[in-house]
């Protein structure tokens, strides 16, 4: 018994798994449309995919009903199309017409409908891949390049206008990842160019038709590109126009800044040059012009000139007979003149430099003492330009700077600056040009200046002044009885530079010319002091009632030379009041120019012949018989 | 009909004068056409974007398609009756149904912007651009049969005689939806004819058949 009990329950739990499994057959799932295409607008087909089978063999219909009638179709062919599909052939399609398609499922023990789908078959036309797909490689004169044919599908009918396709191909080497796509439109032809030589492309081409879905790619094609020389001159063509044009635009640039860079590799050798100086003009042999040019661009020097102004000492007389008093400030400088020029510019002028010549004759001046004569210093200026110092009250001279300590020796600028003035000044000042670091200097201020036979470039004011700052002071000394003119001492200030400006007393009408009316009224100015400004305070001798050789001790008296003229050669013609007195001869003082500058032992009271070594070219020179009065000034070389 | 024909033939006389007659081909004109209208259905595909929107309800009550007013038209259903059908009455029936949708596309472009959706302003911007295809169409369209003689001008007079879309937002919502679908298949009819007329037409050039 029990062990039919054991059987029945071994045969009962082996069964009933079958039985159970059995029980778990259930209609089937639900179906479900999953695509419909028509490859030609012509048929279609449609697929759908199963749902659960529920167990039992399942079998799939499908209906479908268009959308003008009620009648309910069934799938004509589910073969054609392989499982799970339906086919429409073209009797059974028709065009912009709705379709409502259903599946059903059915196994034994029921059905499932899928859910209905409307197709119009208009909308769902996806063509097949495009056949017949040649590719070759044609020659060009630029390199190879590949041709891509093809044929649209087969059932396509393109020919009637019935379907309109478009194409599309893509195209990469072998090896490469990106394809390379492009759209053909309705051709069905392509070319594709600049290959890589010797690689192997793969071509592929799909269709759509024009509102519809792409086709799938066609097989790839695989075609290799022969060795070739690829076409790269034209690129080394661009390089090297671009780097001629590069180079062309340097070279025009350097050619613009020739000079300058010129400058910059090899710079240029300061050489002699003498401002104002025309070459041409003496080469053509025309030293008159040469040196009226020279005279006529900046002299009476301005502030600005200075620099360049020839340093021109004065030489100063000391009289052991006489004694100057100082006046004014201290000097710090020796009497004696001690100017040495030097030169600012490199011009190559020196001072006119007798410092031996002055020494001699300082000996044994006095710091304090300023008895030395001043000897006027023939002005350089344009021959025979001549400026006639006029009486003035209380004419004021700018004392010429001295920018370092020293006072140095001033180009007394006395004929262009005085007739550079347009007005119609009787006031003559005497326009000390700016110096450098000179000893102190003397000056001899004559009364009558020498009027320029040029109008100077600048204008001269009634009072002119430095505003640069170095001052000098001058003092005038009395003069010795020779008649020493005004000795200047320079007093050095720190400021910049002082001139004295010697007014053109009398207008002079001539622009230009050489040469002074050979007589002239002239009177006689006393420098009376040095005022705050540094300026000298000129006094019109007459008013003191002083004649000209009035020598008067510890009074600021001046001796006059008065100058004759300027000859030719740019000589001022001093005339000795005592030679003068004498009914005297005139003895010429030149000043030369530049580095020779020479002093030029200037009168010496007694001395008949105290030309001396100065004198030997002036007594080439004609002393005219005027009475005019000298005052040394150092001429400036440069105007 | 008749005196749009005749403007149009008078513009075409204008033109002739003035271009020393130098008309336009048949065959330039088919293209021409056959690419206009091929803009048709892409625009009228715009309207599927509302498929989203629309509430799971709208599907039932959508109207039938048979209800699309220009379905009294017959039209060829294949494609053997397609090319069966003579050139003239394929210019006819495009003409036609070009003509059947200018007054539903005035109510369209009207009702575009207070249509209850998203993107209506994208909608009629699109329905506008119809129109002016449209009308486009239709002008080359008259040319076109100038040329092909009279038998072509005829014409189908289909009446739309819709009012408007309806009251609530979603009947206006579908019956756009529906009016858009309608007009759709349409434009690919007229697509279509054309360009079975543009092969035809052009028996010199094959290839781009």
């Amino acid at each position: 018994m029990m062990w039919r009990d054991v059987g029945v329950t071994l045969i009962l739990s082996l069964i009933l798994p079958v039985v159970a499994q059995g029980a778990r057959h259930t209609p089937p799932g639900k179906p479900k449309l999953t695509s419909c295409r028509s490859p030609d607008k012509e048929t279609f087909t449609c697929w759908w995919e199963a749902g659960s089978d529920g167990g039992r063999p399942t079998t799939y219909s499908l209906f479908y009903h268009k959308e003008n009638s009620e009648t309910v179709y069934e799938c004509p062919d589910y073969h054609t199309a392989g499982a799970n599909s339906c086919f429409f052939n073209k009797n059974e399609t028709s065009i912009w017409v709705n379709y409502n398609i259903t599946v059903v499922a059915t196994n034994a023990l029921g059905n499932n409908f899928s859910d209905p789908v409307d197709v119009d078959v208009v909308y769902i036309v996806q063509p097949h891949t495009p056949e017949n797909v040649t590719v070759g490689v044609l020659e060009d004169e630029d390199g190879p390049f590949l041709r891509v044919s093809w044929e649209p599908p087969r059932k396509a009918d393109t020919r009637s206008g019935w379907i309109t396709l478009i194409y599309e191909l893509r195209v990469k080497l072998e090896e490469a990842e990106e394809w390379e796509e492009h759209r053909a439109g309705q051709q069905k032809m392509f070319n594709i160019f600049s290959l890589h030589s010797g690689g192997v492309y793969m071509v592929q081409v799909r269709c759509k038709p024009d509102h519809g879905f792409w086709s799938e790619w066609s097989t790839a094609s695989y075609v290799k590109v022969p060795d070739y020389i690829p076409r790269e001159r034209s690129m080394w063509i661009l390089i090297a126009v671009f780097s001629a044009f590069i180079f062309l635009i340097l070279t025009w640039i350097i050619t613009l800044n020739r000079s300058s860079v010129k400058h910059c590799l090899l710079p240029p050798v300061p050489g002699p040059k003498i401002k104002g100086f025309d070459q041409q003009l003496l080469k053509k042999g025309k030293p008159e012009e040469v040196f009226n040019s020279l005279v006529v661009q900046s002299f009476p020097p301005r502030s600005t000139d200075y620099e360049d102004l020839l340093v021109e000492y004065l030489e100063v007389y000391v009289n052991e007979k006489q004694e100057l008093m100082p006046e004014g400030k201290d000097l710090r400088d020796v009497g004696c003149l001690k100017s040495k020029s030097q030169s600012d510019n490199d011009s190559g002028r020196g001072s006119c430099d007798s410092h031996t010549l002055l020494m001699e004759k300082c000996g044994g001046v006095e710091s304090k003492d300023e008895s030395s004569y001043e000897e006027p210093e023939l002005l350089q200026g344009q021959a025979g330009s001549w400026e006639r110092l006029e009486r003035g009250d209380s004419q004021v001279v700018d004392t010429p700077d001295s920018s370092d300590a020293r006072v140095k020796t001033w180009p007394l600028v006395f004929s262009p600056s005085i007739h550079g003035s347009s007005d119609n000044h009787h006031y003559g000042t005497l326009e000390m040009p700016k110096q450098h670091s000179t000893s102190e200097i003397t000056y001899s201020v004559p009364d009558h200046l020498f009027p320029t036979s040029t109008s100077f470039p600048h204008h001269h004011h009634p009072e002119y002044r430095d505003s640069l700052g170095e001052y000098s002071e001058y003092r005038h000394s009395r003069s010795p009885s020779t008649g020493v003119l005004y000795h200047w001492e320079a007093q050095h200030h720190p400021q910049a530079h002082s001139n004295f400006n010697i007014r053109n007393l009398e207008r002079q009408k001539e622009a230009t010319g050489l040469g002074l009316p050979p007589s002239r009224s002239m009177e006689y100015v006393e420098v009376q002091k040095v005022n705050q400004e540094n300026q000298l305070v000129l006094k019109p001798l007459s008013s003191h009632g002083r004649g000209p050789s009035q020598v008067q001790f510890g009074r600021a008296v001046v001796d006059y030379s008065k100058v004759n003229g300027v000859n030719n050669d740019n000589v001022l013609l001093l005339q000795r009041q005592r030679e003068m007195a004498e009914a005297g001869q005139y003895c010429d003082y030149r000043e030369k120019e530049g580095a020779e500058a020479e002093r030029y032992p200037t009168q010496q009271q007694g001395k008949t012949t105290k030309d001396g070594p100065v004198a030997t070219q002036l007594q080439e020179s004609t002393c005219l018989t005027t009475s005019g009065y000298v005052d040394t000034v150092p001429t400036m070389p440069t105007f | 009909m008749a005196r749009r024909s005749q403007g149009t033939k008078l513009h075409l006389a204008v033109l002739c004068l003035v271009v020393s007659c130098h008309a336009i081909g048949l065959s330039d004109l088919m293209e021409r056409a056959s690419q206009r209208s091929d803009q048709l259905p892409v625009l009228g595909m715009f309207s599927f974007s509302l498929d989203s929107h629309f509430p799971p309800m709208g599907r039932v009550m959508m109207p039938r398609p048979s209800m699309c007013h220009t379905s009294s038209l017959q039209t060829p259903k294949d494609k053997e009756q397609a090319l069966r059908v003579s050139e003239n009455e394929l210019i006819s029936l495009a003409r036609s149904l070009l003509l059947a949708w200018n007054d539903p596309l005035l109510l369209l472009s009207s009702e575009a912007p207070t249509l209850p959706h998203p993107s209506n302003g994208d909608i009629s911007s699109k329905i506008r651009e119809l129109q002016d295809y449209s009308k486009s169409l239709g002008d080359g369209l008259d040319i076109l049969v100038n040329k092909m003689g009279p038998s072509s001008q005829y014409i189908s007079s289909i009446p739309f005689k819709g009012g408007d879309l309806g009251n609530d937002k979603t009947s206006r919502l579908i019956n756009f939806h529906f009016l858009m679908s309608c007009f759709r298949r349409d434009s690919h009819k007229i697509d279509s004819f054309l360009k079975v007329l543009r092969c035809r037409a052009t028996k010199m050039r094959p290839e781009t058949c």
